[in-house]
């Protein structure tokens, strides 16, 4: 308890120096456009990802990203409520527990995009609005392929952490 | 490795050799596989640079280095150099085409090769393959199925090349993997489905292994993995990492 409340006051500390940083100073970063791919169930690579996906942000500041995380396959379970395990198919692990729902929130809230592939969502048996933490209809893109390729060409960067 | 190793090396690389040495470097690279590695590293780097800057200065270097003395070799290299920028900069649409020619002959039948500037509405993706898990080709050949059946339903022009790389590789070897009918009857069925094995790791397995690498019969052969998908993502290509 005593390491977490550590940890939530140096990202307090964090936050607040970058936000003085953004508004006072440039960065010297131009905008960019990135994009996360997702498509494995190892909570800690998970985990990482997201670590990965703050640290950008902290470097390069929200207002200059337009930062997708696009998931599919097994990459889904990043998102999946650990309820919905069993009567999905396919998934060996739902990974969003209130740990992660935290990450995401604190992601979502700086503008970053979690995308979810439909293949993935009717192959695997998902009922998006009850199995998926935090779920909205935009959230779907008609397949998670397809969306990495069609952002590449649209000037994203591709990354896969 | 010592320097004389060093710069025989990199003449290997460059193909510089004469046969009788080329012959001796081979039978050295055979009995050490840390220097077959390193052939194979500085052949990538090598390739890699070649796409990047597309003069490379080597030719000039050596004329200087024969220069006696030295203002003379100093003024010749000046002027070289100066020539050298001029033509660089004139020629570089020339070695461009060059780069791509080369790339077209290491695949004789031509199949799913692009060209630099295909029409912008065709998507174009490759999948780099480093995993020798079953389970996660088998995932990527369901994905490139689907894909594939969608765009041409839609009639949507579209081109997906598999590069299999380091462990990648099981998956395009006859003797290991697990999908050579599905990959047989997908590449029958989509044209536009290439399939690609990095000969570097090929030639690594030799050497290191001693194993001689058999493939399936849909499998193309690219030299270097690496640069290939670096390559393919200069051309516009979009890349998705399995």
């Amino acid at each position: 308890m005593k390491k977490t409340m550590q940890w939530a006051l140096l990202g307090l500390v964090g936050l607040l120096a970058f936000t003085g940083c953004a508004t006072t100073t440039n960065n010297g970063y131009s905008k960019q456009k990135v994009v996360y791919h997702v498509n494995y169930d190892d909570p800690k690579q998970q985990t990482g990802a997201l670590r990965n996906i703050q640290n950008h942000i902290n470097a390069v500041g929200k207002d200059n990203l337009d930062l997708r995380v696009v998931m599919h396959g097994n990459g889904l379970s990043l998102v999946l409520l650990p309820e919905a395990l069993g009567h999905t198919k396919g998934f060996k692990t739902a990974n969003a527990d209130p740990q992660r729902q935290a990450a995401i929130d604190n992601l979502k809230v700086q503008g970053v995009k979690f995308e979810i592939c439909a293949n993935t969502v009717k192959g695997r048996n998902v009922n998006p609005s009850e199995d998926l933490y935090d779920f909205s209809e935009s959230d779907i893109v008609p397949s998670g392929v397809a969306e990495l390729a069609e952002l590449q060409t649209k000037g994203f960067t591709y990354i896969k952490p | 490795m010592s320097s004389s190793n060093e710069l025989d090396l990199n003449a290997y690389v460059d193909g510089e050799l004469s046969a009788d040495q080329q012959a001796e470097f081979l039978e050295a690279m055979r009995s050490d596989p840390e220097l077959a590695r390193q052939v194979c590293e500085l052949g990538q780097l090598k390739a890699q640079l070649r796409l990047a800057y597309a003069a490379p200065p080597q030719p000039r270097r050596r004329v200087v280095a024969r220069v006696g003395s030295s203002w003379r070799a100093v003024a010749a290299g000046g002027l070289l150099m100066s020539v050298g920028v001029v033509a660089g900069w004139l020629m570089s649409g020339e070695n461009q085409r060059d780069a791509d020619n080369r790339f077209v002959v290491l695949d004789p039948q031509g199949r799913g090769q692009a060209p630099a500037t295909a029409a912008s509405e065709e998507t174009r993706i490759v999948f780099h393959l480093t995993s020798a898990d079953p389970m996660v080709a088998g995932e990527l050949l369901d994905e490139v199925e689907t894909m594939l059946s969608a765009y041409q339903a839609d009639h949507r022009p579209l081109r997906v090349e598999v590069v299999s790389h380091s462990e990648g590789l099981d998956l395009l070897r006859k003797s290991l993997t697990v999908h050579e009918g599905r990959i047989h009857e997908l590449a029958g069925r989509f044209s536009n489905l290439t399939f690609v094995a990095c000969k570097n790791t090929i030639d690594r397995l030799r050497v290191e292994h001693g194993i001689e690498v058999k493939l399936i019969p849909d499998a193309e052969v690219i030299d270097s993995g690496v640069s290939h998908v670096v390559r393919r993502q200069k051309e516009g290509w979009s890349y998705i990492r399995v």
